[in-house]
């Protein structure tokens, strides 16, 4: 076990270095002035660029360079915009868990409705229930997201008005940021009408999460209701219906986990397409999140952005994929044990 | 009373454009505290038989038959209830593979203690219940002849020799003290040491509990050493049934005789260097099948009735279901034996 530990922790050290590797490669790949790629700032005379450079140490070798791009990161000194030149760090804090916001409402919705739903309807395949299901999932997971959206604020926006078209929430409540998450800082918060802000909350993230939830929901549907078909005629399972056992105790006892190992990495590989597509959505229902800001900053040209954002969203999908990974791992027993850490 | 009773047992497999006769007209009969060995090649249908009495058949096969009965009770019309209750706790089986047959995700110990019926928990508390569960399959463990219990008792299944899974397969199955254990192939794939020593676990169990086993086998040697009475099965046919000294001393169905020659085992006074014999050609495939007496494109001794499928006849509780049987005494017609009502 400790071993395992240290040959994952091995991993996700030698990949976060990786990738700040290429990180810092970057703005010698952007286009422009080497220096503004960096720093964010464009010099106004001769003077500020020397300044700059040796700030920077853009006079030493690319090593030194490193070095210091490394020291600069850890200590939280990110740079700044090259369009509002504020600090990346604080827009980042701002934005990025906005972004993780979504992703978490949506993946538990996709877990909680998509994991049962391939369960009952891979047990008891092949009659009208199970077919709706299927059918449900080819036709969901067959909508582009982006249309799905527009599609959501024309019939429940603007035609119903039932829901919000865009934002976290309405402008009439100010919301300190604490932690980022919109729904705990109301509830940190001691603002008046905490009730009402609360709700309206809750009306503006229902439509984005659902429109980033039904895809991956269709996915998981798929890919349990297969898993547990296969599992189903395994011969184990025969085995267990042999002993007389009853139908809840082989599922529950001999059917979910081995149903669910199997597929629990492919699972934790959707949070990355998920992620992918929570951005698309930010931008459409203007959620200040870090997929909209990056969209920004790609249409402004703003490298120092592009490069910070690129590097956090990568480290997050990095990481949770490697300790999806780390979990299959130590609770399947079954799984070869010499086989090396992989990605 | 036969404890387990299958007459004219009929199995389709519907295999999507055409329905398929895996099973025809299968009959087998298990009495108390008797082996019968249910022989057959690979393919004859012998683990479809197997899978009939569990009840655990996929949705595209279909059964039909004159009665699967058990100690009189007919298996098909009972409720799934009923008979769940009864495979609980009458009817174990020991499967071909125990490695596939264990839940890789559950420790073994666990497996042990999930196959002991509740019935057999005194305690009340359920801390007590679970220590008297745990006491309860060293003991089984035990009785099956593995003694170091700790070294297995916490492994999952992948940890474990084929042998020591099998016998733990054993031990599950006698948790629940059944009267008939079928035991599917169960030696197959193993060297000679450790089948003996399954095949000597089976027979301890048959001699001092009086189990019932159904040993479904095609090692002939095993089956000769062991078996009461025995099938024989041809490609989803039932050839003949009987004792297993009168099978071997005056096979009556041509496919019997053929399977016994095809064991040097059996003969005696085999030259070195001579040629086995064997029959011409092979097991037909299930989409192949021929029509009347299955063994018909095989046989020695196949005339044009064999295109009809013969009547089980029956001497002596000798059953074969033969046109044109071997060995029959001198001087009788086999019309003079009465036919098997079924």
């Amino acid at each position: 076990m400790i071993r395992l530990c240290i040959r994952y922790l091995n991993l996700i050290v030698l990949t976060i270095l990786a990738l700040i590797g290429l990180s810092f490669l970057l703005p010698f790949l952007f286009p422009g002035d080497l220096l503004t790629n960096i720093s964010g700032i464009t010099p106004d005379s001769n003077q500020q660029r020397e300044a700059l450079e040796r700030a920077f140490k853009l006079d030493k070798s690319l090593f030194s360079q490193f070095i210091h791009y490394l020291e600069n990161l850890f200590a939280g000194n990110w740079g700044v915009s090259n369009r509002t030149q504020l600090d990346l760090f604080d827009e980042i804090a701002l934005t990025f868990p906005a972004t993780i916001e979504l992703v978490v409402y949506a993946s538990v919705v996709s877990v909680t409705i998509g994991i049962p739903l391939g369960f009952i309807s891979g047990l008891k395949h092949h009659n009208p229930f199970d077919f709706s299901v299927v059918t449900f999932s080819i036709v969901a997971y067959s909508f582009p997201v982006f249309w799905l959206a527009l599609i959501f604020i024309t019939v429940f926006s603007l035609q119903l008005e039932w829901l919000p078209t865009s934002g976290r929430i309405d402008l009439l409540f100010e919301v300190p940021s604490v932690t980022g998450f919109i729904l705990v800082d109301i509830w940190l918060s001691d603002i008046p009408n905490k009730g009402y802000a609360f709700k309206d909350a809750l009306q503006h993230l229902i439509l984005p999460t659902i429109s980033v939830a039904i895809v991956t929901t269709a996915l998981f549907v798929r890919f349990v209701r297969r898993s547990i078909m296969d599992v189903m005629e395994k011969e184990y399972i025969i085995a267990a219906k042999s002993r007389g056992f009853t139908q809840r105790q082989i599922f529950f006892k001999h059917g979910l986990k081995n149903a669910i190992i199997p597929i629990l990495p492919i699972l934790a590989l959707q949070v990355s397409t998920l992620i992918t597509n929570v951005m698309i959505v930010e931008t459409i229902f203007s959620w200040p999140g870090i997929g909209k800001w990056l969209i920004e900053a790609i249409y402004q040209r703003d490298y120092p952005a592009i490069r910070m954002g690129m590097l956090i969203v990568s480290l997050f999908v990095m990481i949770l994929t490697i300790s999806t990974e780390f979990l299959t791992r130590a609770i399947d027993p079954a799984r070869e044990r010499g086989v090396n850490a992989t990605l | 009373m036969a404890l387990l009773e299958i007459k004219n047992l009929t199995l389709f497999i519907d295999a999507g454009d055409e329905t398929v006769k895996a099973l025809e007209k299968v009959n087998l009969t298990l009495n108390e505290g008797e082996i019968r060995a249910l022989v057959g090649e690979s393919g004859s249908g012998k683990t479809l038989i197997v899978r009939a009495i569990l009840g655990a058949i996929p949705d595209n096969w279909s059964i039909k038959a004159d009665r699967i009965t058990y100690q009189g009770k007919s298996l098909l019309d009972m409720s799934g209830e009923q008979r769940r209750q009864i495979m609980r706790r009458e009817i174990a089986v020991v499967f071909q593979e125990p490695a596939s047959a264990l839940d890789p995700s559950v420790k073994i110990k666990e497996q042990i203690k999930e196959s002991i019926p509740d019935e057999f928990i005194t305690k009340a508390w359920p801390w007590k219940q679970n220590k008297q569960r745990e006491e309860l399959t060293v003991n089984l463990l035990h009785r099956v002849g593995i003694k170091n219990h700790k070294r297995y008792m916490e492994c999952y299944p992948h940890e474990i020799p084929t042998d020591i899974s099998q016998k733990i397969m054993i031990a599950m199955a006698l948790a629940s003290e059944p009267k008939i254990l079928i035991a599917d192939d169960s030696t197959r794939g193993m060297e000679s040491a450790t089948k003996t020593q399954i095949l000597r676990l089976l027979l301890k169990f048959n001699e001092t509990k009086k189990l019932a086993i159904l040993f479904v086998s095609h090692d002939l040697l095993a089956i000769t050493s062991m078996a009461h009475s025995m099938t024989v099965l041809y490609c989803g046919q039932t050839v003949e049934s009987g004792k297993v000294k009168s099978l071997l001393k005056r096979p009556l169905h041509p496919y019997t005789k053929a399977l016994l020659d095809s064991a040097p085992s059996f003969q005696v006074s085999l030259p070195p260097k001579s040629k086995l014999v064997t029959l011409e050609g092979t097991i037909p495939t299930l989409q192949h099948l021929p029509t009347g007496c299955r063994l018909g494109p095989r046989c020695p001794n196949a005339r044009k009735e064999c295109v009809m499928v013969p009547v089980p006849r029956n001497i002596q509780d000798h059953l074969y279901s033969c046109h044109f049987p071997l060995h029959l005494p001198k001087n009788t017609k086999h019309k003079v034996y009465k036919e098997v009502k079924l």
